[in-house]
């Protein structure tokens, strides 16, 4: 217990530097990016459009900068990551729209991949030197080929040519959003095939890291007393499988890092209307508050999905806990 | 060889009468005084040009509820010999000869005796033996204990799988019983094995062993990781539970002073094979081989009067450069000429019940018996017979 309020309160700090340093950024840039961006605009700059813009980077440039961070902090805390420029629009709001697309899409893809990786990896490990080894190479091939490619192979051979998978986007045009299972048939549907892909780019991580273990369990005289004791083969697998995943569930919490990264090329590739495919827009736009709105929502994700790997790495090794107990 | 050479049928002496087949496993009318019999077996690490040949036909019978012990250097083949006659062998060890046969009561019916190869058995058979029969205890209870399971789960899961009408509260209850047995408390049960002691731990795999009242318990090495104290308490707990339960012991050790107190018989393992097997106070009072007399001169005794430390000198065998003539013969202080090209068989000495491989016990050996190896046992200062007798 006390060794989950301790990396509760650790990932607290990390997300508040986090806060802090999406603050300080702009701040710290060369010039004056309200002027920059009025620069952007344009046609007349009203004073309520100043205003806004100003808003956006935590209130007026003329405060002291402590209040400035004060104003800023009571914005987000309302969930006020002020307006976007080219979309004229609350990041807020936009982001509610994207976010969800990718946490969904790469959260499914992620477990997806882990879970056949961590799956296949166990089997391969047990039956070391079976038939079954062949499948190794293959993974590592689809890890070996760049994202980019193999995305847009698969888009133009399974979707473009073969129809099996629809062409573009999160959802078919025809349909309306909504929580109906039309709709998330669609979604499923749509999403199969970006699915597919992320996960046959990253399983061979996955399996081979998992195998390794295995076979190194294996050796372990905990697993040779679960055979002595008679147990049926399912049991002493899991015996093994269970230490095994340990180092996989580690590994986990720095892939979503990574993974995040990846949604990128994802959204790009399969023009799927998430948090990559805009932070591109808001890039090539120089849509400032919109890049700091989806940083901070990217940063805060990751320390999120970080938190939950850490907190079941902790359930499922009893050493960790005793050790920060000390 | 072909698996016809390891059929039961042929190898043990102790059936006759009508034998009913079940499979590799036979139902006997008459009840072994044998639990194990292991016949001319021999162990392999590798195949073709690196293959060692870790344990060379090595022939040991074991009477039910007694305790035969295994002594010597790390190396000599202990561990190999028992993982092999138990089939928990890993690659790439292979058994290349020989039987092991395991006599025990099957347990749907208490009248019925069987019998089964374990060299053959297949792994249906061998699980059913598995724990019933033949539990194991290993040198380090920290590596044998799975470090994410707490303590309960291990017992429980032994339970599930073998009792399975025992409902959970009597498998806790068995669970607390067992661990009353080997002196902890029952809170126990609710730890992680890294939250133990050494003691605590190795008294727990002792417990686990324990389990489900088997007729063999192979422990190797299971003090080796242990302060004195501790293992010293260990042993003597071992001598009380096995008379009260009556389970047959093969205890491993490279250091045979402890072996003399909990032992019956005690056999000494040289390079892979039995170099001197005897009655366990015999064997540490009056040794035959060269090798044992050295070997009882590694360790201070736990009791009684200590000896002058010497070793041995020279380094254990490398199995893949084996001496022509006897095995130890390089290390030999006492080495005649014929050792060097002949190599001795285990024999039974004369007017005993002892064996030793040994030239110098050979009845047409010219040269006299040297004094450290022929005394005789002196029954006033027999430290076993103490602690046996203790009520
Ligand atoms: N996996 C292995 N591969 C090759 N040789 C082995 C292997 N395990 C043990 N050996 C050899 O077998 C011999 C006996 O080892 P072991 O049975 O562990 O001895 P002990 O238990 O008496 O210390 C040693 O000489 C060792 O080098
Ligand atoms: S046979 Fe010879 S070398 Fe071997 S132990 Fe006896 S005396 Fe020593
Ligand atoms: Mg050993």
């Amino acid at each position: 217990m006390r060794m989950i309020i301790r990396r509760l309160s650790l990932y607290a700090l990390t997300a508040w530097v986090a806060i802090t340093v999406n603050f300080l950024l702009p701040r710290l840039m060369p010039g004056n990016p309200v002027q920059t961006m009025i620069g952007k605009l344009t046609g007349q700059v009203t004073a309520a459009e100043m205003n806004a813009i100003q808003l956006s980077f935590g209130g007026s440039f003329k405060q002291g900068l402590f209040a400035q961070y004060f104003t800023y902090l009571t914005q987000l805390f309302h969930g006020n990551f002020g307006s976007s420029i080219t979309l004229g629009a609350p990041v807020g709001a936009i982001l509610r729209e994207s976010v969800p697309w990718t946490v969904g899409l790469i959260g499914v893809s992620t477990i997806v991949s882990f879970a056949v990786g961590t799956f296949a990896g166990a089997l391969l490990g047990w039956t070391r030197g079976s038939r079954l080894d062949s499948l190794i190479p293959t993974a590592t091939f689809f890890q070996a080929i760049p994202y980019f490619f193999l995305g847009t192979v698969m888009l133009l051979v399974f979707a473009s040519n073969l129809h099996w998978f629809p062409v573009l986007g999160a959802y078919s045009q025809n349909a309306t959003p909504g929580w109906n299972w039309n709709f998330v048939g669609n979604v499923i549907r749509y999403g199969e095939l970006p699915v597919i892909s992320i996960v046959l780019s990253s399983i061979a991580g996955w399996m081979l890291g998992m195998r390794n273990m295995m076979i190194t369990m294996v050796g372990e005289d905990f697993v040779l007393m679960a055979v002595a004791k008679g147990l049926p083969r399912r049991k002493v697998i899991m015996h093994a499988a269970r230490n095994a995943i340990l180092p996989s569930i580690a590994n986990l919490s720095l892939a979503i890092g990574l993974v995040v990264s990846g949604a990128l090329l994802v959204e790009l590739v399969f023009n799927y209307p998430g948090v990559g495919d805009l932070l591109l827009q808001a890039v090539l736009n120089e849509d400032y508050p919109l890049i700091q709105g989806i940083f901070l929502v990217i940063t805060l994700t990751v320390l999120c999905a970080n938190l939950i790997a850490d907190v079941v790495y902790l359930a499922l090794d009893p050493r960790t806990r005793t050790e920060a107990a000390v | 060889m072909s698996a016809d050479t390891f059929d039961i049928q042929a190898v043990s002496p102790m059936r006759e009468g009508p034998a009913e087949r079940k499979g590799n496993a036979v139902a006997n009318v008459e009840r072994s005084e044998f639990v194990l019999e292991v016949n001319n077996f021999s162990v392999d690490y590798g195949v073709g040009e690196n293959m060692v040949r870790a344990v060379n036909d090595v022939t040991l019978h074991l009477r039910r509820s007694k305790v035969l012990g295994v002594a010597g250097e790390s190396g000599s083949g202990k561990s190999t010999l028992v993982y092999a006659m138990t089939r928990l062998l890993r690659a790439p060890g292979v058994i290349s000869g020989g039987s092991v046969t395991l006599n025990f009561t099957s347990r749907d019916d208490e009248k019925e005796f069987t019998t089964l190869n374990l060299v053959t058995a297949s792994e249906k058979e061998l699980r059913k033996i598995r724990w019933s029969h033949v539990s194991i205890v290993l040198q380090s209870a920290l590596s044998a204990l799975n470090p994410v399971l707490r303590v309960g789960r291990e017992f429980d899961e032994v339970l599930k799988t073998h009792r399975p009408d025992m409902s959970k509260a009597q498998r806790r209850a068995r669970a607390v019983e067992l661990l009353t047995m080997v002196g902890l408390n029952d809170d126990r049960l609710a730890r992680y094995p890294h939250e133990l002691s050494g003691g605590q731990r190795q008294r727990i795999m002792i417990a686990l062993a324990l389990a489900l009242d088997p007729d063999l318990v192979i422990m190797d090495e299971p003090t080796t990781a242990l302060d004195v104290v501790t293992q010293r308490e260990i042993i003597s707990e071992l001598h009380d539970l096995r008379s009260r339960f009556g389970f047959a012991l093969i205890f491993i050790t490279h250091d045979l002073s402890l072996l003399v107190e909990l032992a019956d018989e005690i056999v000494v393992m040289y390079a892979g094979e039995i170099v001197e097997r005897a009655g366990a106070s015999e064997l540490y009072e009056a040794p035959r081989h060269p090798y044992t007399l050295g070997l009882l001169n590694s360790f201070p005794p736990l009791h009684g009067p200590r000896r002058e430390l010497s070793g041995i000198p020279g380094s254990p065998p490398d199995l893949s450069d084996l001496p022509a003539g006897c095995n130890f013969y390089p290390r030999c202080p006492f080495a005649m000429s014929r050792c060097e090209n002949e190599a001795p068989a285990l024999t039974a000495i004369e007017n005993s019940d002892r064996s030793v491989a040994c030239w110098l016990h050979s009845s047409d050996s010219s040269v006299p018996v040297p004094v450290e190896l022929s005394r005789t046992v002196n029954p006033a200062r027999n430290p076993v017979t103490t602690l046996k007798e203790r009520p």
